[in-house]
């Protein structure tokens, strides 16, 4: 039986965490951010998943993981309580409004 | 008694009553300090009695045990001393303090006035400071001082002594400023710290050289070791000595240790004990309530510098000079400080002057050799004086019914009359006053008697020793000047006359002498003019109103209240005798004065306080160093001692006649003619010789330009350069980095992005890094390449350009290189890391000549290491 090799994850993972990052520093829309932030925590957990399976002598890839997908679902529930807060406060999402700490 | 020697079978090991001596009162000033103020003044009055003559009666007791045991070793002089070690309190190098107290015949008679002395003036307080808001507070300081005044007299080494001796000097301050609201009292306080700062400086240096020649700081360990302070001290020059132009003033001048150590000692003394040039404060310090003026400024703390000589008396007569500085500085002190008291009007000033000048004839005593005479002295002068000033205070009182003003109510001008109103005030005062004008048979004459014939008959002569080391230093500074060798005759009579050098003049005693008894005239005058003006003739305060009530009744004690109206007489009530509590101390203070001098009258043949006094201080070392003029015991000594006592006698009935001539019976009319003929003078005297605006000009100016231009080189160099550039320069960094801070997100996460992004570049190129040690004497060099991931390396050691092993990649990180003396050779490294990338290094080693001379180059990391192995 034949498995798709380490590589294809990696460069999968690669491209997805590209894609997040490119959206996290280009895009203005909060929620947008949020978004792109998942999909780089996304593409690390399927590097580590990938990893796992290619040593395969122990499951501590597919712990890490867990634990990012629980890290990620907090952050989401304080991220987007964030961006709520924010939309009351300013009557919009757009991350460079948010600069009270600069003015 | 019995049961006394059954509790404390061995006192002279330990003697654990000394703690019970010093814990009372430190309790009785913990509880009035804590908690005075919610017990009320009544349990504060019981506190701080119970405090004081419960360590009294232990004091008794402890005495008692003593003379009973000295009584039993019999005619030896052996010195007697009880000891209490309390704890180790540190250890310098090799030097132990003990926190360590000890009872002898010295310590015991100091310890018996401080805590009964000091009893008697608690009591007094107690009526004296009634109503007074700081009640408490007094009482706790007062409770604090008996603490730290027994801490000084009983401490068995310098450093515990100068525990007690700060502590008192804190608690004459916190007493002195205790009516600290008014500027003026706050003032007093702080000149006699300040002044006081500077005589501890004196004593500090003399512990600091005790324990640099003696290595010892306890009171026996000093007095085993004294004869190492006779040392030559070379003072002057200091360090390299000054230019060759003036190099006649270069002449090496040498001191003994002793000397300087005396020297030392007596600074201290003369800023505690207010003798010249340090008795500023003194006068100033009045401006404390009357108790405290008797119990810390006349009758105990202010003789501490006394028994501080007493006690090192063992330094002191290692040096005649010393010793005369001591009784010349005593003896010039004595006469100024009268000369002011004849002018003064205000009571407290008077008897404040007075006691710096009976200070000066302690000193006398102690700086003749006459140490017995010194603390005898001290002795009769804690009662008189304590008993003039409770009287002053008994008097203020009374004048306090209706003048509030501070310097109104203690002006003698005010007073006057008074005799018919205070009969236990006025017969006490004028028991004191008969005491301290040296009335015949009473205290102050028996002890101002033996002070002056003893500054007459003592001669202090140059120990052996001293006379040695004087000898050949004079010698050797001779001979470093001479251009030829020095005959020995030549040295004969430079040894002669630094020998000659050493004596004290005959003259000397003469004039101390002299001054002593023009001092004792001047004092007979100003304190018959005190008793004169304050209780002959008629009253001058106000028009005595009986049955007058004070209108402004409940105010309370106001001190700055001044209820007087312009010049004209007001209405007030007939004076007042003060209650039991202050009449009672002052009726057994001045039976003292006119009964203890029985306890050293030579004149019947008594000399139980000059033995006993003498035990402590020591027999023989009194009878080598001290020297009489007539032997002892002799009838030309006796005879001496009878024609010695006219001049005291006449001087007493001089200055007594003098002044009840003068204020009783011309009623002041010849003084006031004086001042209007010589105004200037009196204006001059009356001002204290202006020593204070003296000091004013020259001291504290200078101290306060040293400050002012202090203060400017902060405000420009400190604040106005470095502060600025450093605050110009973080400034700068904080605008630059402002540019950064956008406060967007995505700005931020961009940088983060691209520091990963470099580090992960990093990360991917493989780096050749080369550590080289070289072994220089047997040539061998070996090379440590850095680790990496995933590394993998080949090496060409030999420099021929080829791979070594064929070029095979391997996990060796190590290579040895063998060179010769003077051989240079090439050496290439290969990395290649997991992405396949290789980077190469090459290294020129070479091995120096073999050169003993230079220290070794080699050994350091190769990328800008040392030049002979650049790596390319």
């Amino acid at each position: 039986m034949t498995y798709i090799p380490l590589e294809f994850y990696l460069i999968v993972s690669a491209v997805l965490f590209v894609i997040g990052a490119c959206g996290f520093l280009a895009r203005r829309n909060a929620l947008i951010a949020l978004m792109s932030i998942e999909l780089m925590l996304n593409a690390v957990n399927l590097t580590l998943v990938a990893f796992n399976r290619w040593l395969g002598d122990n499951h501590v890839g597919q712990m890490f993981a867990f634990f990012i997908i629980a890290v990620a679902a907090a952050e989401a529930a304080v991220g987007l309580a964030i961006v709520v807060a924010m939309f009351r406060l300013k009557k919009t999402v757009l991350t460079d409004t948010a600069d009270l700490l600069k003015h | 008694m019995n049961l006394l020697h059954s509790l404390f079978p061995n006192p002279e090991t330990s003697f654990p009553l000394i703690a019970v001596i010093l814990a009372l009162p430190a309790i009785g000033a913990f509880v009035n300090g804590v908690f005075g103020k919610r017990l009320g003044p009544q349990a504060v009055k019981t506190m701080a009695l119970a405090a004081v003559f419960g360590s009294f009666a232990a004091s008794v007791a402890a005495f008692l045990l003593l003379v009973s045991h000295t009584s039993s070793v019999g005619e030896s002089h052996e010195h007697i001393k009880f000891v209490w070690n309390a704890w180790r309190w540190l250890s310098i190098e090799n030097t132990p303090i003990d926190v360590a107290f000890s009872i002898d015949a010295l310590s015991g008679v100091m310890m018996l006035v401080v805590t009964g002395v000091g009893g008697l003036i608690h009591l007094y307080a107690t009526s004296y400071m009634e109503g007074d808001p700081g009640y408490h507070r007094f009482f706790a300081y007062l409770n604090l001082f008996i603490l730290a005044m027994m801490v000084l007299i009983l401490g068995d080494s310098l450093p515990i002594l100068f525990v007690g001796w700060e502590g008192v000097g804190l608690c004459s301050y916190l007493l002195i400023g205790f009516w600290f609201e008014e500027n003026k009292n706050a003032a007093a306080g702080k000149k006699a710290f300040i002044t006081n700062r500077i005589g501890d400086f004196g004593l500090l240096v003399a512990m600091a050289m005790l324990l640099n020649y003696t290595g010892s700081l306890s009171f026996s360990g000093i007095e085993a070791h004294a004869g190492e302070l006779i040392t030559p001290v070379q003072i002057w020059p200091i360090g390299a000595g000054l230019p060759k132009v003036l190099s006649f003033l270069n002449g090496p001048v040498h001191v003994s240790g002793a000397t300087l150590v005396g020297l030392a000692l007596f600074l201290g003394c003369a800023g505690k004990s207010a003798q010249i040039p340090l008795y500023v404060w003194l006068p100033d310090a009045m401006a404390g309530p009357t108790p405290v003026s008797a119990l810390i400024h006349a009758a105990t703390m202010v003789t501490a510098g006394v028994y501080l000589v007493a006690r090192m008396n063992f330094v002191f007569l290692l040096s005649p000079t010393a010793m005369m500085v001591v009784a010349g500085v005593g003896a010039l002190t004595a006469v100024f400080a009268a000369t002011i008291g004849i002018v003064q009007n205000d009571i407290k000033k008077v008897l404040a002057y007075s006691t710096v000048s009976q200070l000066g004839y302690m000193f006398i005593g102690v700086g003749v050799g006459a140490f017995s005479a010194g603390i005898f002295h001290v002795f009769t002068h804690a009662f008189f004086k304590a008993c003039l000033f409770l009287g002053a205070g008994s008097v203020i009182h009374a004048m306090h019914a209706r003048i509030h003003d501070t310097d109104k109510m203690q002006d003698m001008r005010h007073m006057g009359g008074l005799r018919k109103y205070m009969p236990y005030t006025f017969w006490t005062y004028v028991a004191a006053t008969a005491a301290i004008v040296g009335t015949p048979f009473t205290a102050g004459f028996f002890s101002k008697d033996e002070i002056m014939l003893r500054a007459w008959v003592n001669r202090i002569p140059a120990s052996p020793p001293l006379q040695d080391m004087v000898a050949s230093q004079a010698i050797r500074d001779a001979a470093r000047k001479a251009t030829q060798v020095l005959a020995p005759d030549q040295m004969e009579a430079i040894r002669k006359a630094a020998i000659q050098s050493l004596e004290i003049p005959g003259w000397f005693s003469q004039t101390i002498f002299v001054l002593a008894v023009l001092g004792a005239v001047m004092t007979a005058f100003y304190m018959t003019r005190t008793v004169v003006l304050t209780f002959m003739g008629d009253f001058r305060g106000w028009r005595i109103v009986p049955g007058w009530k004070d209108p402004h009744a409940g105010h309370g004690h106001d001190h700055h209240d001044d209820h007087g109206h312009g010049d004209e007489p007001m209405d007030g009530p007939v004076p007042h005798e003060s209650p039991w509590p202050m009449t009672l101390p002052l009726v057994v203070l001045a039976s003292f004065a006119i009964f203890a001098g029985l306890l050293n009258a030579p004149l019947f043949k008594i000399e139980v306080m000059r033995h006993w006094i003498d035990r402590a201080v020591g027999y023989e070392r009194i009878e080598h160093a001290v020297k009489t003029v007539a032997e002892e015991g002799t009838p030309a000594f006796a005879h001496l001692e009878h024609m010695l006592l006219i001049p005291g006698v006449l001087a007493f009935l001089i200055g007594v006649g003098g002044a009840w001539y003068i204020y009783e019976v011309k009623k002041g009319e010849p003084a006031r003619q004086m001042m209007a003929s010589a105004a200037p003078l009196h204006r001059l005297v009356y001002d204290k010789w202006r020593i204070d605006e003296l000091y004013e000009a020259t001291v504290i100016s200078a101290l306060d330009a040293l400050a002012e231009t202090s203060a400017l080189f902060d405000k420009y160099v400190v604040d106005g350069v470095l502060a600025k550039l450093t605050a110009i320069v973080i400034q700068s960094f904080g605008h630059l980095f402002r540019l950064f801070q956008t406060g967007r997100v995505q700005m931020y996460a961009a940088t983060m992005v691209v520091g990963l992004l470099a580090t992960g570049a990093f990360l991917v190129v493989p780096h050749a890094e080369l550590v080289v040690q070289a072994e220089q004497s047997s040539g061998a060099y070996v090379l440590q390449a850095s680790p990496g991931l995933g590394y993998e390396f080949r090496w060409d050691r030999d420099g021929n350009g080829e791979w070594d092993d064929g070029g095979k990649w391997t996990l060796m990180e190590k290579a040895q290189v063998n060179l010769a003396p003077g051989n240079t050779q090439v050496v290439r490294l290969e990395v290649k890391n997991v992405f396949g990338l290789t980077a190469v290094r090459e290294l020129h080693l070479t091995r120096p000549l073999i050169d003993k001379s230079g220290p070794d180059e080699v050994g350091m990391v190769a990328p800008g290491g040392a030049p002979k192995e650049v790596a390319r």
